[in-house]
């Protein structure tokens, strides 16, 4: 396929991982795993579109956006490097020492984007003064759109256009402690992507669920699905002790926030 | 005042279903999803006061668009309820003016703002997210198309579900809901199972998908250090790297840095055959 037909094909893909979130809510289709996959799907390279999702995937499993924070964009580093995996044969493992830097690179433009955004707000505020309350509703849903399209189109263009033949130069001089190190890192960042993820999630007296789950999937093999529907069914019964005791805390019970399950530290 | 145009109570929420999935579209620093919060009232505010040649309606039509400026950030499924119930109270101000006071309309949204995305994300990120690509990693590491569809049909059907009935609980019930919601404790039910199941899925994927192992022997590769730590406890390496990037970050280092920890010192442990 030629390369700028390719380079298109996925920018596209790009742009539609992105308007997920401004759209839809964020229906997950911006995640590593969709994101990768679609490109090997336009590109016709499905089996290498999976392998680089899932591993691109593993690594951004815990980074949230959430608020002010803006984590690493592996989303886009998952659909370059799933474009570089299928357009040049490189293995999922290679492709993935790509990912890293231009999601390093993506982060860093999205800071610049949402920073221009700002200034939309200004001009809307000026179009509801005037009265152009069309033009102030525009800089949302029109431009908004354009900026946040182009924020994704720009980079994955360049790179699969301009890049195929030079980040494949650049990718057989990487020497193998490199590739090693960088596979390490990957596993580093799973665990700090996982690490940022309780750090919001984690409460007072919280923290023996974390080791229960740990624990049944290390000792007893569990996968995620089984060990969450243990979860469920734990919570729901530790449910029923917990609230149990509403009645007698609103007749005067001596301490209203007691709560047998807590810990006393912190 | 006679000047509220009537539509239909499904077209109005499916106006707040479409535009909360559209609040982030123009998300920035400043004020985050104001604009988003202004595109989902539009319709409701139009409606209000169509007349743009009357000065006073005029007058009040910028107050309201002025108003739905500000500040505002939650997750976009649960702001479904925040703009149905913001239309309902703009709705009734500008039949009568005199019914409530309009700076009421962002007090009430902006103490929803705090517990509807501490709920929605939590939900959706930290719960829905976590199991259905959790589910899609493993099988799509076994080459199967299964895992991205199954992830997305995982997440797109709450989705749906919690934006629809939250458009329409926030139009419809709207206060006297909300009330009961609190009053009932359901709010602190539905954190307490949510957090003990997504803790939970956390810890079973500290154990399933870091898989870092330590190469290092002693003894002349007679004594493999990774089977005695295996004999203690499966996936002692991954809980370790978890429980360290977990301490560094309560310990306030900086996102940038501990990027670079993750990377540099991988690339160090590796070299020095410490870590695989």
């Amino acid at each position: 396929m030629d390369t700028l037909v390719s380079a298109f094909l996925v920018g596209l893909v790009g742009v539609f991982c992105m308007l997920d979130s401004r759209l839809l809510g964020r229906l997950n289709f911006e995640q590593p795993l969709i994101g990768a996959t679609l490109v090997g799907v336009v590109l016709g390279d499905v089996p290498t579109g999976l392998a680089v999702g899932a591993a691109v995937e593993l690594i951004s499993m815990g980074l949230v956006s959430v608020g002010a924070a803006v984590p690493p964009d592996m989303v886009l580093g998952g659909i370059v490097a799933s474009a570089f995996a299928c357009l040049t044969g490189a293995s999922a493992e290679t492709a993935m020492t790509i990912a890293i830097p231009v999601a390093v690179l993506g982060q860093l433009l999205g800071v610049v984007f949402r920073s221009i955004i700002v200034f939309l707000g200004h001009i809307a505020d000026g179009a509801i003064e005037e009265g152009h309350f069309k033009r102030a509703y525009r800089m949302h849903i029109v431009w908004g759109t354009v900026l946040y399209s182009l924020m994704y189109f720009l980079p994955i263009f360049v790179a699969v256009y301009a890049g195929t033949d030079v980040v494949q130069a650049v990718v057989n001089m990487i020497p193998d402690w490199l590739t090693n190190g960088l596979n390490v890192a990957s596993k580093i960042l799973t665990a700090y992507g996982l690490a940022l993820l309780l750090s919001m999630m984690i409460n007072k007296g919280m923290t023996v669920f974390l080791i229960l789950g740990f624990m049944l999937a290390s000792y007893l093999g569990l996968s995620v699905i089984a060990v969450s529907i243990f979860g469920g069914i734990l919570a729901l019964i530790l449910m029923g002790f917990k609230f149990a005791g509403g009645q007698l805390a609103t007749a005067g019970a001596a301490d209203p926030d007691y709560d047998p399950l807590e810990d006393d530290d912190e | 005042m006679a000047t509220t145009k009537d539509v239909s109570l499904r077209k109005k929420i499916w106006q707040f279903f479409w535009r909360s999935w559209a609040i982030q579209d123009s998300w920035n620093y400043e004020r985050q999803m104001n604009m988003g919060f202004l595109y989902g009232m539009v319709p409701t505010l139009d409606r209000c006061y169509p007349d743009e040649s009357d000065p006073h309606q005029l007058e009040r039509k910028k107050e309201a668009y002025r108003r739905h400026m500000a500040f505002y950030n939650c997750t976009p499924q649960t702001s479904a309820f925040v703009l149905g119930l913001s239309a309902s109270m703009e709705e009734s101000y500008a039949k009568d003016p005199a019914s409530l006071d309009p700076d009421s309309i962002n007090a009430v949204k902006t103490s929803l703002m705090g517990p509807l995305s501490g709920i929605g994300d939590s939900f959706f990120q930290g719960t829905i997210r976590v199991i259905a690509f959790g589910l899609g990693v493993q099988l799509a590491q076994q080459g199967s198309i299964l895992g991205p569809i199954l992830a997305m049909v995982i997440s797109i059907i709450p989705s749906v579900l919690i934006t629809w009935f939250a458009a329409k609980l926030g139009y419809q019930g709207g206060h006297q809901y909300l009330q009961k919601l609190q009053s009932g404790n359901m709010m602190d039910k539905v954190m307490y199972v949510c957090g003990i199941v997504g803790l939970m899925a956390v810890g079973g994927m500290i154990a399933t998908l870091i898989g870092a192992t330590t190469p290092a022997t002693f003894s002349e590769g007679t004594l493999v250090i990774q089977d005695i730590l295996d004999s203690i406890m499966p996936q002692m390496i991954p809980l370790a790297l978890t429980g360290i990037m977990y301490w560094l970050i309560k310990r306030g280092v900086k996102t940038g840095w501990l990027l670079v920890i993750a990377i540099v010192g991988g690339i160090v442990l590796s070299a020095l055959g410490v870590l695989a």
